[in-house]
């Protein structure tokens, strides 16, 4: 797989996780929030990294009944999602600085 | 224990409100994924309830599912697969127990109905045959892989046609030639396979008993998994 779309789905991971760890969500409303934080991902990518994420304990589903509409599955963080958010907030800080510096040096 | 027949009801239903270009879209995807048949099942009817409600909520807002899951159904479908977890071993087992169980209740049960059907219609035959019982063993163990290699062809073949636009008469052709084929490989069997000892005088109306007991045996299998 190409750099590129690794990074990206790296930085979507951490994203969902931190959306996730405000509060449990289901699908359709996650991409949502990811939309207004401008992100704009096309809306289906998040369902592999979901799977991906449930494989790894750092989120489980359950299904619930919602009051609009029965049989949704929303999603919550695990102990082990929450410390691998910690460990991509600290990624980030320390990758995006030093590359902003870079970037904004170049003219 | 069978959430995942209850999320397959529950999608046949609302499946029902798309529209007629996002349910193709859809099916095609549900079929394909389905098929993948070693994936474990809870997991998979899960992430297609989830695509399907999200699929409603977008089409709500007048979105296709084009533009949901994007312009490569296929390729969306296999990353899918690839992130759901496998089919415990021991389930596998089962679920080929199973179809290996329904084969033969079938297979009994057709074959002897067949002979009843010469005798009492057409005056044909015996009701009494005799049954060469090493004969018969041989032929059943050459027989179930034979259906079971058969079975996975056909599946490989729907997952293949799933998005693809296939003319229908070239469909209608393939499938008509793989039926003789099939048949003929059945046929060859029971000629080739030679006439062997112990043999036993069995009255044809045994195999009916014999093949419901398959069948329950078969159900009681499709049950526990």
């Amino acid at each position: 797989m190409a750099l590129r779309s690794q990074l990206l789905k790296g930085i979507l991971e951490g994203c969902i996780l931190a959306i996730i760890a405000r509060g449990s969500v289901y699908g359709y409303e996650l991409s949502l929030r990811l939309q207004n934080y401008g992100l704009v991902v096309s809306e289906g990518s998040i369902y592999p990294i979901l799977l991906r994420l449930q494989k790894e304990l750092l989120i489980r589903g359950e299904i619930q009944d919602s009051p609009s509409g029965p049989n949704r599955k929303y999603y919550f963080l695990t102990e082990q999602g929450v410390a691998a958010l910690q460990e991509f907030k600290k990624n980030w800080t320390d990758i995006k600085t030093p590359v902003d510096l870079l970037l904004s040096k170049e003219d | 224990m069978n959430y995942a027949k209850d999320l397959i009801q529950l999608n046949n239903k609302k499946r029902k409100q798309l529209t007629k270009e996002n349910l193709k879209y859809y099916e095609n995807i549900l079929v394909y994924i389905r098929l993948s048949y070693s994936k474990n099942e809870q997991e998979t009817e899960e992430i297609l309830s989830d695509l399907l409600n999200h699929l409603l909520e977008a089409q709500a807002e007048g979105k296709t599912a084009e533009e949901v899951f994007g312009d490569e159904p296929k390729q969306y479908a296999d990353e899918i697969i690839g992130e759901l977890p496998g089919m415990l071993t021991k389930k596998r087992t089962l679920f080929i127990t199973m179809f290996i169980l329904y084969f033969l209740a079938t297979y009994t049960i057709s074959s002897g109905a067949f002979v009843l059907i010469l005798y009492y219609v057409f005056n044909l035959g015996e009701l009494i045959r005799e049954i060469y019982i090493g004969s018969v063993l041989i032929q059943t163990l050459i027989l179930v892989p034979i259906t079971l290699f058969l079975g996975y062809i056909l599946i490989q073949y729907i997952r293949w046609s799933c998005f693809k636009q296939i003319n229908k008469v070239a469909e209608f052709l393939l499938l008509g030639i793989s039926g003789i084929v099939s048949f003929g490989m059945y046929r060859a069997v029971f000629y080739f396979v030679p006439k062997f000892s112990p043999i036993v005088e069995m009255p044809i109306y045994a195999t009916l008993p014999l093949g419901i007991i398959l069948f329950l045996a078969a159900h009681m299998t499709r049950r526990v998994i």
